[in-house]
């Protein structure tokens, strides 16, 4: 080849345009391979050379493999824009795919797959069928994506024409990497659809493993990943799974590393064997520190994994800990604040790491013997934490602490070691001097000390009540009570006066009780949370620390024309999506990520709930009853069933929060008291949100009460089901379980409502797949007005509405936890028997639900 | 998978653009670039290598102050992208020979040629530059490669060792030398970074090697390669109390915390007498990288001596000894040294007779600076730098002063001591016996002493 290719981005003073035209036609082929690049050239910056479509298309028919190339390299680009000329190329194609040449079988195949125009679609699946069985491993693993591209056009071709079984045939293939390719379309077509279409059995499994030996180094990462969302049987399948992973560790693409790794977690949760998970995270520990001698962009993205994975699992590196030396160092440099951190640093390692615990001490016992001031008192305060979390281990270094006790002059520090003095006083000869020598000082001291030195007065005098400490007792107590402007020193001092004078047993009891034992939670996730990032290692989300749906949003492609664009709107709405107007766009940015998945809200003190204040019982007799007048609860457990208890219940929201409101009715010969009750898994993971809340119940009378729910604690697996397995029981009677119906409805939030352009981006991002819809024959709608309050009244928010022939189509929108929308279109003649109503969300899997809810509240 | 590759220059401008999925909007180069150049308004802080925007994900690198980028709107694995852009970068240079603006647009018929290969429908298909050789039917344009920055580990060698050819790190592997024969050679580079800490009374607190075997062949015909290294080379630390450690004396067994290969390398007989054998593909490509914390013995010992002269003057005294045998030479040696904030002016007194020393205060900084082009084993140098001061200094010099560290290259030297023992090519062709090039660089990455 001569000269450059730059010289193909340079013009010409005759025009462009006509003289490409000219080169194109040429009979030398020299010359229109030249001239397909300078096309190409103009193409990549931007010119419109779509003119030159036939030309083009012309100089396809040829054996020259790097001109063929360079014409398809074109058509991807301009098919779209001129549809009917590309239908020109499909002989072409066609001829092509069956060319004796494996390459150009290829190319024909990939490039048809690219072009996103229907009719071309139409004339690819024969080509497409006989290239997934060719000879050529080259061919079947460009096939294989093919079917992705396909089902990313029409979905339904795809399944009409069995080209799904095809593929799965081709997990059996003896080429890896037409498994690898497989394996990747597959995944992508399950990931989009909600039926099972790839789901990975024990047979497949262990010939997915075998291709990961054989398999390049990307086809291994497309398989682990695939892998990951098989659910080993047992811990024995597990280990099996996992011996055969590990060697991916010892690969030289991080990918693959990660990727083996997060599978290696996976099953690591079935493996019940402490000496296997104790070996693995030997294994896993060197190859995670080597990922960060790679580049520094990988380097970032181990690090963020590394950190989630040491707070599922902190002792894997804990061989690798060789900072603490470097934070002594840090600790003596001039700059405080830098020292200070060094020591805290210091602090949380041995809080974290029981085994760097020892020698943490022996470092920080070091530092305090240089004697720097800031230095000791950091110390201090760490050393208390340290105390707290291994109790009577290491409080031999008491004594050494105490001789640093008079160049103490910070609050914190002060505070920390009058609580050591104070917690380990028995052990302490002097203590008593000790906190005396503080007690001089006790008016002038901050609040924070004086409130731990009445509380360490109060230990030494339980501990040693001798004479001495009684006497100290005497002057905080009245220097807090009498001297103090503090109502919290004051109120803590007369709490405990009141209990060592009425009781000094139960004073002990209560100011000496076993302490619960620390653990260092900074810069920890939420388990829940921690446990779908862990799912999630080696993805975007475990480098984010998101759930993946806070982020993600799907954008489906198909090929748009004006017209469809905006859906003709009736009555002058033109924003409604039309329910039966295919999604429209490939390029409509979808809405921003969703909120990332709201946490439970917590759940405010019950008794603020009822608005009643500490002195009042939660409980209302049945003369008020706490749930406002209103259809009275269904009963779940009669009373012939409870043995003349019965129980009626229903999830109500109020004000934002979801409710288990209950009535028990007392209909037997005995009193009845000690209820609790517990919720079986569910599809929303609700459970109880604190302790039942209900008197001994007089036989012959009820009791109602509120219960507050909390979300997504024990999701039950599985579709989503409306069942809700209640327990409840009492101190005289079996356990009572009953059945209760979960409304959808309680679930949609008050910020449901969404903007007109949101509701009609959001319409459009989600794929059709996403849309499903119901006839209720049966439901008759009276007023357009009424049906909108009363859908209002649970939520759901009216967005537009248009007029279709003699119906109306109205369209609303709701939320449900963890920002999921739902996209709802009503379409029903007033006053005429018949409604039809269509959603979009993102979880198809809830309509049941959902059709379930509206049905019950609109028929009633 | 993938939703768009490309690559922009510096300005921003959009040098290659692909598009794999539809699914990202096309003014998506433009918003990353802003997005990156706009990151913090302070400018201090740089956008993190993986970021999401409005709905899109953004994966980038730099090389050669080329930003490759992808997107994706999926919940990918982003060590997958970023290590594939790598690979993308290493794959065009090893087809144009040089990586940059110019080399790229010369050959954009080539590179979207290579993409579509690389990338199909946003799956990876290959990152391997022998398995692309088969389908990729348009030559490289070579660009001249003289101004041109070189990429990849094996661009340590350009620095100044005349012993080397030159022409290994910019040679095409498809491309022709003039004449129209190629030359039959093979290249196996052991490259070592080096991390010491030194406490200020000269001990080691920590040190650590990340090496690496750097492979780049091009030899015709694909024949295997037999690659011996040491015969006391242990991987894992666990059993060194078996083996009699032996600290930084120079001898016993070379253990390795971790190490990972490539795919091209067979294992079989390495637990039997440490030999790798593969058949390397063409283009550039690591055999083997290895992480080390055994104690090794480091290549210089700093020394430095703080005396106060009244309360407004000071001198250091830096001394800088080459631990390594007098045969070798390590070049580009810079020293740096921060000093007290207070320091105004600097005079050095120079070691004479050597040449391409120079030496400096670097005010806004209030960093000392000493460089020295070549340092031969065995010798020891030393500055003196009298400090003053622009008001009187009480306390601790040491206090604001410091650390020492160092950066410096030392072809033909492994403090490691793992070695290439022999190169074996199973299959020589008769005519030629085929050039082969071993060779070995440590540099510092962190080389710091306290004082």
């Amino acid at each position: 080849m001569s000269g450059h290719d730059s010289k193909y981005f340079s013009t010409t003073k005759k025009g462009e345009i006509p003289e490409l035209k000219e080169e194109l036609n040429s009979q030398y082929k020299d010359k229109r391979k030249d001239a397909v690049k300078k096309v190409i050239a103009a193409m990549t910056v931007g010119k419109d050379v779509s003119s030159l479509f036939t030309d083009v298309v012309n100089c396809m028919q040829t054996e020259n493999l790097e001109l063929k190339k360079l014409v398809y390299l074109y058509l991807i680009n301009y098919a779209k824009s001129q549809p009917d000329l590309a239908i020109l190329a499909v002989n072409t194609f066609v001829k092509d795919s069956q060319d004796p040449n494996p390459l150009i079988r290829a190319l024909a195949v990939r490039t048809m797959g690219c072009i996103r125009v229907d009719k071309i679609t139409e004339y690819l699946c024969d080509p497409l069928q006989r290239c997934l069985k060719d000879d050529d491993p080259y061919v079947r693993k460009t096939a294989a994506i093919c079917v992705a591209k396909l089902y990313d056009i029409n979905a339904e071709l795809v399944e009409d024409r069995g080209f799904l079984d095809a593929l799965k045939d081709l997990i059996s293939d003896n080429n890896p990497m037409v498994v690898a390719n497989a394996v990747a379309a597959l995944a992508e077509i399950q990931e989009n659809s909600s039926r099972p279409i790839f789901e990975i059995t024990s047979h497949t499994l262990s010939k997915l493993l075998t291709a990961l030996n054989e398999c390049t180094e990307w086809g291994q990462v497309f398989i682990l990943d695939a892998l990951s969302k098989y659910k080993a049987a047992d811990a024995r399948e597990a280990e099996n799974i996992v011996e055969r992973v590990t060697p991916r560790l010892q690969h030289a693409n991080c990918a693959v590393v990660l990727s083996a790794v997060k599978m290696i977690l996976l099953q690591m949760e079935l493996i019940t064997s402490t000496d296997v998970v104790r070996n693995l995270c030997k294994k896993m520990a060197p190859p995670l520190v080597t990922l960060l001698s790679a580049e520094p962009e990988i380097q970032y993205v181990a690090l963020r994994n590394i950190n989630l994975i040491v707070q599922k699992r902190p002792t894997i590196l804990a061989h690798e800990i060789k900072v603490l030396l470097e934070f002594k160092e840090y600790a003596t440099e001039v700059d405080v604040d830098f020292v200070r951190k060094a020591v805290r640093a210091i602090g949380r390692c041995a809080i974290k790491l029981e085994r760097a615990a020892e020698r943490c001490i022996s470092v920080l016992l070091e530092l305090i013997k240089i004697k720097v001031n800031y230095v000791v008192q950091e110390a201090i305060i760490v050393i208390k934490d340290i105390f707290r979390r291994y109790p009577n281990t290491y409080e031999s270094i008491i004594a050494t602490l105490c001789e640093n006790l008079d160049t103490l002059d910070e609050p914190e520090a002060k505070a920390s070691m009058i609580w050591i003095i104070g917690e380990y006083a028995e052990r302490i000869d002097n203590a008593d001097e000790l906190l005396e020598s503080f007690l001089e000082t006790f008016p002038e001291e901050p609040p924070q000390v004086q409130l731990q030195l009445l509380t360490a007065t109060v230990k030494l005098f339980l501990k040693k009540p001798t004479e001495g400490p009684q006497q100290m007792i005497q002057v905080v107590l009245n220097n807090a009570t009498v001297e103090t402007d503090n109502p919290d020193l004051r109120d803590r001092a007369y709490i405990y006066w009141r209990l060592l004078s009425t009781d000094p047993e139960a004073a002990k009891d209560v100011v000496l009780a076993e302490k619960p034992v620390i653990s260092d939670d900074s810069n920890q996730l939420d388990p829940s949370l921690l446990d779908e990032l862990l799912a999630n290692i080696a993805t975007l989300s475990s480098v984010y620390h998101k759930p993946p749906d806070a982020f993600v949003t799907r954008v489906k492609t198909v090929q748009k024309t004006e017209e469809e664009e905006y859906p003709d709107g009736e009555g002058g709405y033109s924003e409604q999506p039309g329910a039966s107007s295919p999604a429209t766009t490939s390029t409509v940015q979808s809405s921003a990520g969703r909120p990332p998945a709201a946490a439970p809200a917590p759940v405010p003190d019950l008794l603020d709930l009822m608005g009643m204040d500490g002195n009042n019982s939660a409980i209302v007799s049945t003369e008020q009853p706490a749930s406002p007048a209103g259809p009275p609860l269904p009963v779940l457990l009669p009373a012939p069933t409870g043995q003349g208890l019965q129980i009626s219940a229903q999830l109500i929201r109020r004000d934002g929060q979801i409710f288990y409101s209950m009535l028990f009715e007392n209909n037997s010969q005995i009193p009845l008291d000690g209820f609790m009750i517990q919720f079986n898994k569910n599809t929303f993971g609700l459970a109880a949100g604190g302790p039942l809340q209900v008197p001994q119940l007089q036989p012959g009378t009820s009791a109602s009460t509120l219960l507050p729910m909390v979300l997504f604690q024990n999701v039950s697996p599985g579709p989503p089901s409306t069942l809700l397995q209640v327990a409840v029981k009492n101190s005289q009677q079996p356990v009572w379980y009953f059945n209760d119906k979960i409304p959808l409805l309680a679930f949609f939030s008050e910020d449901g409502r969404m903007e007109r352009t949101t509701f009609l981006e959001t319409w459009k991002s989600l794929p059709d797949s996403n849309e499903v819809s119901k006839d209720f024959p049966a439901v008759v709608l009276n007023s357009v007005e009424a049906t909108l309050d009363r859908l209002a009244a649970s939520n759901m928010f009216f967005i537009a509405k248009r007029k279709h022939s003699n119906q109306d189509v109205l369209y609303l929108s709701a939320k449900i936890p963890r920002g999921i929308p739902f996209l709802i279109e009503l379409t029903a003649a007033i006053g005429v028997a018949g409604l039809k109503c269509a959603i979009k969300t993102p979880s198809p899997e809830m309509a049941p639900l959902f059709f379930e809810a509206i049905e019950a509240l609109l028929k009633s | 998978m993938i939703s768009q590759f490309f690559v922009l220059s510096q300005r921003g401008d959009n040098i290659v653009f692909r598009d794999y999925r539809g699914d990202v909007q096309k003014g998506s180069a433009e918003i990353f670039f802003r997005k990156v150049k706009f990151w913090k308004e302070d400018g201090k802080e740089e956008a993190p290598p993986v970021f999401n925007l409005d709905g899109v994900n953004y994966f980038h690198v730099k090389v050669v102050g080329l930003l490759f980028v992808a997107t994706a709107r999926i919940n990918l694995s982003p060590s997958l992208a970023l290590e594939l852009l790598q690979r993308i970068a290493r794959v065009i240079k090893d087809y144009l020979g040089v990586l940059s603006e110019e080399s790229l647009r010369k050959n954009f018929v080539l590179v979207y040629e290579l993409l579509d290969e690389v990338i199909d429908f946003g799956y990876i298909q290959t990152t391997s530059t022998e398995v692309l050789k088969s389908y990729i039917f348009n030559e490289p344009i070579v660009v001249d490669a003289a101004c041109m920055p070189p990429i990849g580990p094996a661009a340590l060698f350009m620095q100044g060792n005349k012993r080397m050819p030159g022409t290994a790190v910019t040679k095409s592997v498809v491309a022709n030398e003039p004449g129209g024969r190629k030359r039959e050679e093979i290249f196996v580079d052991i490259i070592e970074k080096i991390s010491v800490t030194f406490s200020s009374s000269g001990y080691v607190l920590t040190s650590e090697i990340d090496g690496t075997i750097q492979m780049k062949s091009y030899l015709t015909g694909n024949p295997e390669i037999r690659l011996a290294l040491n015969d006391d080379l242990y991987i894992g630390r666990s059993g060194i109390s078996n083996f009699g450690y032996s600290g930084s004396s120079g001898t016993g067994p070379v253990i390795l915390d971790d190490c990972n290969f490539h795919e091209s390398v067979h294992m079989d007989s390495f637990d039997v007498d440490r030999t790798l054998s593969l058949v390397p593909p063409d283009g550039e490509f690591p055999v083997m990288n290895y992480r080390i914390t055994q104690e090794f013995k480091p290549p210089f010992s700093i020394n430095t001596l703080i005396e106060e002269a009244g309360t407004l003057k000071a001198e250091v005294i830096l001394k800088i000894r080459a631990e390594f045998p007098s045969s070798i030479t390590a070049n580009t040696i810079l020293v740096e040294m921060p000093l007290p904030a207070c320091t105004t002016r600097v005079n050095f007194d120079l070691e004479r007779g050597i040449v391409g020393q120079n030496a400096d205060f670097k005010e806004s900084h209030k960093k000392l600076e000493w460089s020295v082009k070549k340092i031969v084993g065995g010798s020891e140098h030393t500055l003196r730098a009298k400090l003053n001061f622009s008001q009187e200094f009480h306390g601790n010099i040491t206090k604001e002063a410091g650390p020492v560290s160092m950066t410096f290259t030392i072809p033909m030297y492994n403090p490691s001591r793992l070695q290439v023992k022999y190169l074996q090519i199973a299959k020589k062709t008769k005519t030629s016996n085929p050039y082969r090039w071993v060779r070995y660089v440590t540099q510092a990455n962190s080389y710091v002493a306290r004082i």
